[in-house]
């Protein structure tokens, strides 16, 4: 139908052509809800085509056919125990939110005939008995910033981000402000980087605008390579255009020739749809030789990561970048004096940058009254285990993880007890049942071996073994080092053979001092901040249930059945295999 | 990583004139840009054919000003690469936090136990290769989950593991270019 189409993308050479085009895009925008079609949008990102959400686009497109109905596609909303979902919006009706929806489903959908997987309905009150979506636990304690426009817009359609706000705040970093106005507003919103070391970005964005070497380059950091976290996943499949003002926005500001983006290659479809977004900025200009008449220029270039976890550490990342293995150097310099190319190179999280545009529109001090004093404003946060409503979820930080966990996640599946949480994906240890009052924050967890880390939960229930994690957990950081240092690349494989003994029934109490002893090499000798923390979920373990790791020594008996001891299976065979 | 291809296995050859197609596109405007293409490129023809030979490397290297020892670093560096060819179905297994804790270990075991592959292996008969993913295929509500071929199987026992595996077998070739 006419309403919807794509507009005409054209270089445009001045602001004022940029701000018609806007009301261009806000008319379509506008017309779409409110004419006399249906409007059905379906939500498909990597999480939902797995749940055959392509299979339900084609069938709301074979209903729509010759009728008055638009079928859309968006990313997915973080909502993963609803998918796949459906939204409808009849004329004169509030959207309706359908969950779990099936192929076959679809003409009872569109004949109303389905209410019974309805979930909710937008706005703030009920409409035919179904609540207000809003209302849900899932989504009752969210404040979506970075994911305000996820699951809204489709993420290949610059008209619908244009219609909701995207580059608003790069026109006005372009026009209105000096670099140092606009670093001074990250600077007062206390935007702590999302990556997991929580180190303020306008802090660095100064140190990136003072640096004196030229060309400088800004680099976002999309790698998330670690086994628990899908959060930037997200961001780029429902809403690239945020990712890229916020990367160009950075540009600006510290006086960088060049914008990159380093994606990981697990990632196909959130690089397809982020080089997408790359491309429609560029047509229109707001990438490339004097942006909109503004006199300055910004280059931009999508980068791709091959599958190694350590490319998320800073260094490792920009080596990556320049076609080399990825293994970190040693500090300083750091890479905001030397980075890429060994030119003075600011680099960021996704999550980070996500947050840039609306703290330059409504200011650094409306961000930082958000959230708690030390962290401001929002985090994402994942959850992986048995729970009942999982998916990605935006909060203010210093939410407690029992309300996460007990209500926005919807508690423990049926038959699965609650046992632990481990925090800081594998950088950090795991919380009990006692210390889920705990707030989330950078700050919070730390004094108990947790952290918030890139925000990704694992909740495990009680069949899980925590010598046997552990193991997992060290296995993995043995599998990702980069072999560059002894104490990482020698030590970590030491550390799962002894667990590896311990699980077989072949430990010995000696053992608990050793791990300690060598975790204590690996943590004060290795090179980067990766093998620096890779010992801290095993000693977390340890320090949690001890309990458990006496029972594999003492008593020679795994408590819930995971590990070999006392099964007729080789030790060479499951050491091997559980690689 | 070891991979052990089996001699019985379907070697599969890779089209050196798609490859110089695909290394066309990459139009780098200085060395520099033609370092950072170097790992671009390697995606996609791995991507394309599933794996990169040795041949293919060299082109890449002539084309990107570099050589093919720099890239079979790279290649053996980074563990989305292959060096071998895939067998007929390729399989990711997904090994994140959420699939360990719902039981990914005990498909690793089957894995090892019935078809005798691990990790970036292929089975004896050529008719499956399997990559443990290390990071997280991002559909944790179903874990523990694998992508076989094209089609994501979740909430898996050791049971349904097999069953998936028998029945992508048991339907035949996934297709010469295995995504």
């Amino acid at each position: 139908m006419t309403v919807y189409a794509p507009l005409e993308l054209n270089r445009l050479s001045s602001r004022a052509e940029f701000e018609a085009l806007v009301e261009r895009a806000k008319a379509r925008w506008d017309a779409l809800w409110n004419g006399d079609h249906t409007v059905v949008t379906v939500g498909v990102g990597s999480s939902s085509i797995a749940k055959g959400a392509l299979d339900v686009l084609a069938a709301c497109q074979q209903a729509a056919a010759g009728q008055p109905i638009i079928v859309r596609q968006v990313g997915v909303d973080g909502a993963d125990w609803m998918e796949v979902q459906v939204q409808v919006k009849r004329p004169g009706a509030p959207t309706v939110y359908y969950g779990n929806v099936e192929p076959h489903e679809i003409p009872d959908l569109l004949a109303g005939l389905l209410q019974s997987k309805a979930v909710g309905v937008d706005g703030d009150v009920a409409y035919e008995g179904i609540p207000p979506l809003k209302e849900h636990p899932f989504f009752k304690y969210q404040h979506r910033i970075v994911l305000r426009d996820v699951g809204v817009i489709d993420p290949e359609s610059i008209e619908d981000a244009l219609a909701r706000g995207a580059y608003s705040a790069y026109l006005k970093v372009l026009f209105d402000l000096t670099p140092e106005e606009t670093i001074a507003e990250v600077t007062a919103a206390n935007l702590r980087g999302r990556g997991g070391a929580g180190f303020p970005a306008g802090v660095k964005w100064e140190s990136g605008r003072k640096a004196r070497a030229t060309p400088k380059f800004v680099v976002c950091n999309s790698h998330e390579g670690e086994p628990n976290v899908y959060k930037d996943r997200r961001i780029h499949e429902g809403d690239p255009h945020r990712i890229l003002e916020g990367i160009l926005i950075a540009c600006i500001a510290v006086g960088a020739e060049r914008g990159y983006n380093y994606i990981g290659g697990e990632y196909p479809l959130a690089i397809k749809r982020f080089r997408k977004a790359v491309q429609d900025a560029e047509r229109l200009g707001l990438i490339g030789k004097n942006v909109l008449g503004s006199g300055k220029d910004v280059e931009f270039r999508v980068r791709t990561g091959g599958g190694a976890y350590i490319c998320g550490e800073g260094s490792a990342l920009m080596y990556s970048i320049m076609g080399v293995r990825g293994q970190p150097r040693t500090k300083p310099p750091r890479s905001v004096e030397e980075g890429i190319w060994k030119r003075p190179t600011v680099a960021n999280n996704t999550e980070t940058l996500s947050n840039i545009r609306d703290i330059i529109n409504n200011g650094g001090a409306w961000y930082a009254s958000i959230g708690t004093e030390k962290s401001a404003g929002t985090k994402l946060m994942t959850v992986q285990g048995k729970l009942k409503t999982m998916g990605l979820v935006e909060v203010p930080m210093g939410i407690t993880l029992r309300t996460l966990i007990e209500e926005v996640w919807g508690g423990m599946r049926d038959g699965y007890k609650f046992k632990g949480i481990q925090t800081g994906g594998v950088s950090a240890g795991p919380l009990k049942e006692e210390h889920l009052d705990r707030p989330v924050d950078f700050d919070s967890l730390t004094d108990l071996g947790g952290m918030l880390g890139s925000g990704g939960f694992v909740v495990f229930d009680d069949t899980v073994c925590a010598v046997d994690f552990a193991r997992y957990l060290t296995a993995f950081n043995r599998f990702e080092s980069c072999s560059k240092c002894v104490p990482c690349s020698r030590g970590n494989p030491a550390l799962v053979e002894i667990l590896d003994r311990i699980r077989f029934g072949r430990g010995s109490l000696s053992d608990l001092a050793l791990i300690e002893r060598t975790s204590k090499h690996i943590i004060e000798l290795s090179l980067c901040g990766l093998g620096q923390v890779a010992p801290m979920p095993l000693l977390g373990m340890m320090k949690m249930y001890p309990e458990e790791f006496r029972a594999h020594i003492v008593d020679g008996v795994c408590p819930t059945g995971t590990c070999p001891i006392g099964s007729r299976q080789t030790a060479a065979t499951t050491a091997a295999a559980a690689d | 990583m070891t991979q052990h291809v089996s001699p019985t296995a379907n070697r599969k050859e890779i089209d050196l004139d798609e490859v110089r197609e695909i290394m066309s596109h990459f139009k780098p405007r200085d060395y520099q840009e033609a370092q950072e293409l170097i790992l671009s490129a390697l995606q996609e023809i791995n991507e394309r054919f599933g794996w990169v030979s040795l041949e293919a490397a060299e082109i890449v290297a002539e084309h990107l000003g570099t050589t093919a020892n720099r890239i079979y670093g790279l290649l053996t560096f980074y563990a989305d690469f292959r060096t071998e060819p895939r067998g007929n179905h390729f399989m990711l297994l997904c090994h994140g936090m959420s699939c360990y804790v719902a039981g990914s270990s005990r498909l690793v075991q089957e894995l090892a136990d019935r078809y005798g592959i691990r990790d970036g292996e292929t089975t004896a008969d050529g008719e499956l290769t399997v990559q443990v993913v290390n990071g997280c295929l991002g559909v944790c509500d179903r874990a523990p989950i694998v992508k076989l071929d094209d089609k994501y199987y979740g909430n898996l026992t050791v049971e349904s593991f097999n069953e998936a595996i028998q029945r992508a077998i048991a339907a035949g070739k996934s297709g010469e270019s295995a995504k």
